[in-house]
């Protein structure tokens, strides 16, 4: 009993600089925040007290559930188009490409020499009315009003594009890893190559599918700036909302409720997410 | 035995460290001036006998000419840091906010900020009072119309930046027959009109085009110009709620017509001669923007000194020739007469009193009202 912890000093003293980390920059900033959430403002002085003011967050939900909702069907919508996107780009490197692999792979990574706000002003000027690109879709009949910026269309396809890398490294990853003769083996014995594809490939790969979903779903739900800059008056998602909370209204207290909300609901949702998938995918084929 | 003992002390110390830097960022969450106490402060220009050192500015970008700073360094011998770190009059202040509440400036003597915000600092205690014996030229210069403003009535706070007019900005090729503010609620102009994001300045010209008189105006009217702006929004009647970012808007053809600032259209034009600032035949919006020295502010002698030093007509000529909004200083339009008669005879930047008859000053919003005004407009901005 004594030994076993014992034992386990050594373990928790290594842990103590990651643990210490994660309180000073997450644990105690979550704390002022949660705080924040639940304080009232002494009238016209801009300064707060905690009340235990609840209210807060039934107020910022009743307000702003449009925004919220929007949030999970834009991200929702971009993660599955980048899955769709990703999973043949990612199949094509890991097992076709031969030499043009790292070209591939370097084309993929090659967007993120330039930051995430120059790419998605490029798509402003890219979506822009009278661009040849936005004439061309107007004419086959894909832009109904006459325009794509200024709609929720531009703002998932703006979030389809700006976090498809995150969803084709892991599923690279972990393609590249599945053993040629495990596929070899499928052929030899008569598999088809789509039913080697459905019953092999697949169920190798679903970590990847899992990490890259949540990569690409999580920091989508709380992005803003596709929204601000490719969306009009009718697209603003939950991470707008919260910015113009603290940066225009000046209203604090609201915004750390709502910033709270989306935290928890997100979590919710990747713990169904993970239950569902199972954590054996999320950890990869060594776990089972 | 001799290395462990000392690997582990090293990381005794580390963890010891890092314990420390919880508590810092504990206390400095504490102190963040959102939560806690409310310190009052009344400070005051405390002048120096000669201006010396350094300065540092805050202002809006593309709002001063290229030869004013390096003049005034000359002049006086004062460092300038010019920064054009302000884009919008509630963000600015909501970052600076906390510092200014724990009565620091964050090291900037001079902010330029709209009316509106000005009146906000005065009231929260945020600024200095000026030692006007500093600025003779302010005395003799400063226009009539902006000695006396009701947030400020004898100027202890706050000096006039610029001033400008808020009306409408159109494309004279696409949409001619935008002439007024009810004009850009015409459907056929659908998802072409950009509003702006200034809950000051949008709400009141839309009250104008109710026909409602925006300084006798009540919460009732706002709200109803607020309900009209919402139904325009929702039915794609408006594109976007910009700022100056409307200028894109317009050269890339995505809008055609948009509620925009005077001082803008000079500038669009000489990119886009079909691009036109009318004022619309309700009237527009006029507003100024102040200079004003916040608590805290180091060097508050140079602050003042660099006012008094725009203030000259000579200075401010270079400055109202380069950003085309209409000058606080008498005297300019005669010097430009001289060296730029153009810009002398331009109505936008020196506007008749015929030609502005319509227009009116910025209303104050205040206390409750204020915030349900801003909470409505809030709520159509975010859709």
């Amino acid at each position: 009993m004594v030994a076993a912890i014992r034992r386990r000093v050594p373990a928790y003293f290594l842990l103590a600089p990651g643990t210490l980390w994660l309180i000073i920059f997450f644990v105690i900033p979550l704390y002022f925040m949660g705080k924040l959430s639940l304080d009232t403002e002494i009238p016209g002085t801009l300064h707060y007290h905690f009340t235990w003011e609840w209210s807060n967050y039934k107020e910022a939900l009743e307000l702003y559930d449009t925004q919220f909702f929007r949030s999970f069907e834009y991200a929702g919508i971009a993660t599955v188009l980048c899955l769709v996107i990703g999973y043949p780009l990612a199949y094509v490197i890991a097992f076709k490409a031969g030499r043009w692999r790292n070209l591939m792979l370097f084309a993929v990574v090659a967007p993120f020499f330039t930051t995430y706000l120059v790419r998605t002003l490029a798509w402003e000027t890219i979506l822009s009315d009278e661009s040849p690109v936005t004439e061309f879709l107007h004419t086959i009949g894909l832009a109904p009003g006459g325009h794509i910026l200024a709609t929720g269309f531009a703002v998932i396809a703006g979030i389809t594009y700006n976090f498809l890398p995150f969803m084709i490294l892991p599923l690279y990853a972990s393609l590249e890893r599945i053993d040629v003769r495990v596929l070899e083996a499928s052929k030899d014995l008569y598999a088809s190559a789509s039913s080697t594809f459905w019953k092999v490939t697949l169920p190798l790969s679903l970590p990847g599918v899992v990490a890259g979903t949540l990569l690409t779903f999580i920091p989508a739900v709380g992005d803003y700036v596709n929204a601000e800059f490719l969306g009009g008056v009718n697209n603003r998602m939950i991470g707008n909302v919260i910015q113009s909370l603290y940066l225009t209204q000046s209203d604090y207290s609201a915004a750390a409720a709502l910033s709270f909300v989306l935290m928890a609901v997100i979590m919710i949702v990747v713990f169904i997410y993970i239950r569902f998938a199972g954590s054996e995918a999320l950890m990869g084929q060594e776990a089972t | 035995m001799g290395t462990s003992g000392s690997a582990k002390k090293g990381a005794g110390r580390l963890a010891l460290a890092l314990a420390g830097l919880a508590v810092a960022v504990g206390l400095a969450a504490c102190g963040s001036g959102i939560e806690g106490p409310v310190e009052a402060t009344g400070a005051k220009v405390e002048l120096e006998k000669k201006a010396t050192g350094n300065l540092v500015i805050s202002n809006w970008p593309l709002y001063i000419d290229k030869k004013t700073v390096p003049n005034f360094e000359k002049a006086t011998g004062v460092s300038v840091a010019y920064h054009e770190d302000i884009n919008s009059n509630e963000e600015f202040f909501n970052k600076m906010q906390p510092q200014l509440s724990a009565g620091e400036s964050g090291g900037r003597s001079i902010f330029v900020l709209a009316d509106y915000m000005v009146a906000k600092m005065i009231k929260l205690g945020y600024l200095m009072e000026l030692d006007h014996s500093a600025l003779p030229e302010v005395k003799a210069n400063l226009v009539k119309n902006l000695r006396h403003p009701p947030f400020d009535p004898e100027r202890k706070f706050s000096v006039p930046w610029q001033s400008g007019m808020t009306g409408i900005i159109v494309n004279k090729e696409q949409a001619p027959e935008v002439h007024s503010i009810c004009d850009l609620f015409n459907p056929k102009y659908k998802g072409k009109v950009d509003f702006l994001n200034e809950v000051r300045e949008t709400v009141p010209l839309v009250m104008k085009c109710e026909g409602v008189d925006t300084e006798k105006a009540t919460e009732a009217d706002w709200l109803k110009a607020i309900e009209k702006i919402k139904t325009a929004a929702t039915d794609g009647q408006i594109r976007r709620f910009t700022g100056n970012d409307y200028a894109q808007d317009l050269t890339n053809g995505n809008a055609i017509a948009v509620m925009g600032w005077s001082g803008d259209a000079v500038q669009l034009q000489a990119d886009n001669p079909n691009l036109e600032w009318r004022m619309p035949t309700e009237g527009c919006m006029l507003w100024s923007e102040d200079m004003i020295i916040p608590v805290g502010a180091p060097n508050a002698t140079a602050a003042e000194a660099f006012m008094n030093y725009v203030y000259k007509p000579e200075v401010q000529a270079n400055i109202a020739a380069y950003v085309n909004y209409v000058t606080p200083v008498e005297g300019v339009q005669e010097v430009l007469a001289k060296t730029e008669p153009e810009i002398a005879s331009n109505h936008l930047i020196f506007p008749s009193p015929s030609f502005i008859k319509n227009c009116s000053p910025t209303p104050a919003l205040e206390g409750k009202e204020e915030k349900n005004v801003i909470k409505a407009f809030d709520e159509v901005l975010n859709g």
